[in-house]
């Protein structure tokens, strides 16, 4: 009885389970196309060394998908995982490769093979493993679980969770290949559809793997890493151009697509990737920039040194520093690379005064506060402020008999309006408090002139030895920028050819005064500035102190030009000439108000040798409108200095015909050197001819003599040198 | 003959318009009432004259520092007052336009 019920029950099974592997076909074809389809799928799954090339065999990847198809359609697929999983880990494939592989693999991590081997072996192995699991899943959740599971339970603890040693290689050669040919040990693609995505088997691997989870940090580190690389191989020393810009562009077409895989893979719709992407996202981005503003702050020494050139680096940071705070590493990196690079002694204080202006203008693009610039800048101005030669520097540069001087005051800022009460306006709408890392002794460096920065501060620059003389040296400072800037304007409203320095009378020494007015044109042109400056700054007045400063003049006269620079008094004494050819001395000083005596003569003296004047009997001058031969005057043993005339047109034969007189003594030494030294520089020449007695002659004049002689054919230039000519 | 002028540079001194003493420029300047420096200097709590210690203009045709009138304006004691007539301070009108010239 039971037996027979037994009997039937098994009967029944047997009959089922015939029906699910035969499904319905005549005969045993079905169970015989099962067979061989079993046969097709779990060879297939078979596990093979990678290592050994003779195992490795072609699939046809039809007969597989057609095989699988049996079965699943047999519902004998878990049957297969269950099988697949049984002899993949007992038997040799996998246990071997467990042991033959990891075991080395553990004793390279104890012995003290390079990193890069370690790299090698691992990504070989893992590939084997992925290459390994190619179990067709399909859509079959029950079965994916399930072998995720099983199979993280046998592969964890065999995978180290190193850094080096785990998966993150072949990540990262993921990523960098994401458009690239594949690896030549790239596992075969089960998806053909998407050839040019190479790290979505990888994907698909670890998911089935069930790594995702786990290695989910070391896949972002791994892309830290990734990001850290490019950045540096792309902004490095490329300060032009701001950089974040496109770097966000190159995250957005390279890493985020790249991110979908393993960050969004169960997104169904864009929407939703990018819901699942936004948290990842934005620590990309963060990295981006923590990358890039560490790299900026590495550099930032050379940066400022390029200012100009290196704006974009400097946006860059800027924008940087606003998501990252990175202001701390930044002042004291600055800080250091200051006291290394710039205050020591084998700097120039120029250079040292320079690079502290250009710092000034760096941060204030990066931190318009000033915060920053407090704390970078205060080492310095103390340093300037040891440095003896630190106030020659600024003035000379102001002033500007120094070429490159120019650069401290940027003629392009604009002119800054009338400083308000240092009161804080909190009813302003964009009143913003100090920022957070201010320190309490901060104050805003409210006059944005950079050159007012070096002296402002009560402690600032003013090298000499008594504090209470900054103001002192400050306001003659302010002077000197601000007459500049009025200067400029009035300049802009008018032009003039008068450039005025305007001083306040209380920070300068008392300068004697002096009562002479400047007569004829002269008047005319300081009258115009004065209206201008009226006009520009209401409040106050000018007060000329006529007998101070210097002009350039070019007196035309009926047969030659002579320019000239001169005193105030001598200009005003030519311009009184220019009414009639024939003044005494003391007709002269009567017009110009009150001179004494010997510096009406001693001006009257420089025309005089100039060839311009020509006393005229007792305490007379006659203007020459045409030169005389033989330019000594009559009473006085004047000798011949034409020092300052240079022959604009060389009309008169006589000036030339005497000159060349005395040139001719000269060209023999020329032509003798010229002989001994082969070719020489026009500077050359005249250092050497200086040795010769009675020279007298300007390098200009030389130059012009060694043109003259090159046109009579006498000498060649070629490049500046000169040299003889020889038939 | 002609005399061209190429270039000229110049020094003047700048001093403030207070109207009153402009007669001879030699006079040492006046000074301030209350803090008793010059008006072209500056008042105590300034470093730069000139445009960053402006002066201040009353209808009295008194002249200040501006910085040290607001201080004494805003004691109690000023009374709002002028401090060297004790009148209510008003402050003027620009005086330039009256003086346009």
């Amino acid at each position: 009885m039971a037996s027979e019920a037994i009997q039937r029950q098994i009967a029944t099974k047997w009959q089922g389970s015939f029906t699910r592997l035969n499904r319905d076909q005549p005969g045993i074809l079905g169970l015989l196309s099962f067979s061989e389809a079993w046969k097709v799928a779990s060879d297939f799954l078979q596990p093979r060394d990678l290592t050994d090339p003779s195992s490795k065999k072609e699939y046809n990847v039809q007969q597989i998908k057609v095989a699988i198809d049996i079965l699943s359609k047999s519902k004998m697929l878990p049957m297969l995982l269950e099988n697949f999983l049984g002899i993949q880990y007992p038997c040799r494939g996998y246990a071997s490769w467990q042991h033959t592989k990891c075991i080395p693999l553990s004793a390279d991590l104890d012995s003290s093979s390079p990193v890069c081997l370690r790299r090698q072996k691992t990504p070989n192995i893992l590939l084997g493993l992925v290459t390994n699991t190619r179990f067709p899943y399909d859509d079959n959740l029950t079965l994916s679980r399930k072998a995720r599971a099983h199979h993280s339970l046998r592969i964890y603890p065999c995978l180290p969770d190193t850094r080096f040693l785990g998966p993150a290689p072949i990540i990262l050669e993921r990523i960098q290949r994401a458009s690239t040919s594949p690896p030549p040990w790239a596992p075969p693609s089960l998806n053909p559809t998407q050839p040019m995505r190479y790290d979505l088997p990888l994907w698909t691997a670890f998911e089935h793997l069930g790594l995702l989870d786990r290695y989910e940090s070391l896949i972002s580190s791994v892309c830290y890493e990734h990001i850290e690389t490019h950045i540096l191989e792309t902004c490095a020393e490329k300060w032009g151009t701001p950089m974040l810009n496109q770097l966000r562009e190159w995250m957005t077409n390279k890493i985020v697509p790249w991110m979908v895989m393993p960050y969004a893979r169960g997104a169904r719709s864009a929407e939703e990737a990018r819901s699942m992407l936004q948290g990842v996202g934005s620590r990309f981005d963060f990295h981006v920039c923590k990358t890039l503003a560490d790299l900026r702050t590495k550099e930032i020494f050379d940066i400022i040194v390029d200012y100009p050139d290196s704006s974009g680096a400097l946006q860059d940071l800027k924008e940087c520093l606003a998501r990252v705070d990175q202001r701390a590493p930044l002042v004291q990196t600055l800080r250091k690379a200051n006291k290394k690079r710039l205050l020591h002694p084998g700097a120039d204080t120029k250079d040292i005064i320079t690079q502290y202006v250009s710092i000034i203008r760096c941060l204030r693009i990066v931190d318009p506060p000033g915060v920053l610039l407090f704390k970078v800048a205060d080492p310095i101005r103390k340093y300037l402020r040891e440095r003896p030669d630190t106030i020659r520097c600024i003035v000379a540069s102001l002033v500007g008999d120094d070429e490159s001087g120019d650069s401290l005051v940027d003629e392009n800022e604009p002119i800054q309006p009338l400083q308000q009460l240092q009161v804080e306006d909190f009813t302003d709408p964009n009143w913003e408090p100090e920022p957070i890392d201010a320190g309490p002794d901060f104050r805003t460096n409210k006059p944005s002139d950079v050159i007012s920065t070096l002296y402002c501060s009560r402690n600032a620059i003013p090298g000499s030895k008594h504090d209470s003389q900054d103001p002192l040296w400050g306001g003659r400072f302010t002077n000197m920028t601000d007459s500049k800037r009025t200067d400029q304007h009035v300049q802009s409203q008018k032009r003039v050819s008068l450039h005025p320095t305007i001083i306040s009378k209380h920070f300068w020494p008392p300068l004697q005064s002096s009562k002479f007015h400047m007569p004829g044109q002269f008047k005319q042109i300081q009258d115009d500035y004065a209206k201008e400056f009226m006009a520009f700054k209401p409040d106050k007045r000018l007060r000329w102190l006529p007998h101070l400063g210097t002009i350039h003049l070019e007196i035309e006269l009926q047969d030659r030009t002579v320019p000239a620079d001169v005193p105030p008094l001598e200009a005003a004494f030519i311009e009184l000439f220019s009414e009639r050819d024939l003044w005494t001395v003391d007709e002269l000083i009567a017009r110009v108000g009150s001179v004494d005596r010997t510096s009406a003569l001693r001006a009257l003296m420089t025309w005089a040798e100039m060839g311009v004047l020509k006393e005229d009997g007792d305490n007379r001058y006659r203007l020459l409108e045409v030169a005389e031969d033989g330019s000594s005057s009559g009473s006085r043993p004047a000798p011949p200095k034409p020092a300052q005339i240079i022959e604009d047109v060389p009309a008169v034969l006589t000036v030339q015909h005497q000159q060349a007189e005395q040139m001719k003594i000269f060209w023999k030494f020329i032509e003798g050197m010229l002989t001994n030294l082969g070719t020489l520089s026009l500077d050359r020449i005249q250092t050497m001819l200086k040795f010769a007695p009675g020279y007298d002659r300007t390098i200009e004049q030389l130059g012009a003599f060694m043109e003259a002689a090159r046109r009579e054919g006498l000498v060649n230039v070629k490049d500046g040198m000169w040299k003889l000519n020889r038939q | 003959m002609k005399v061209h002028v190429k270039n000229w540079h110049a020094i003047a001194q700048w001093r403030w318009d207070t109207g009153a003493s402009d007669a001879d420029d030699d006079g040492e300047g006046d000074v301030c009432g209350i803090c008793r420096v010059p008006y072209e200097g500056c008042c105590p709590s300034c470093k730069m004259p000139g445009d960053d210690c402006p002066l201040i203009w009353g209808e009295c045709s008194h002249v200040f520092h501006m910085h040290c009138l607001l201080q004494w304006i805003g004691t109690a004691a000023s009374k709002q007052q002028c401090p060297m007539d004790r009148r209510p301070w008003v402050t003027a009108e620009r005086k330039v336009a009256k003086q346009g010239r």
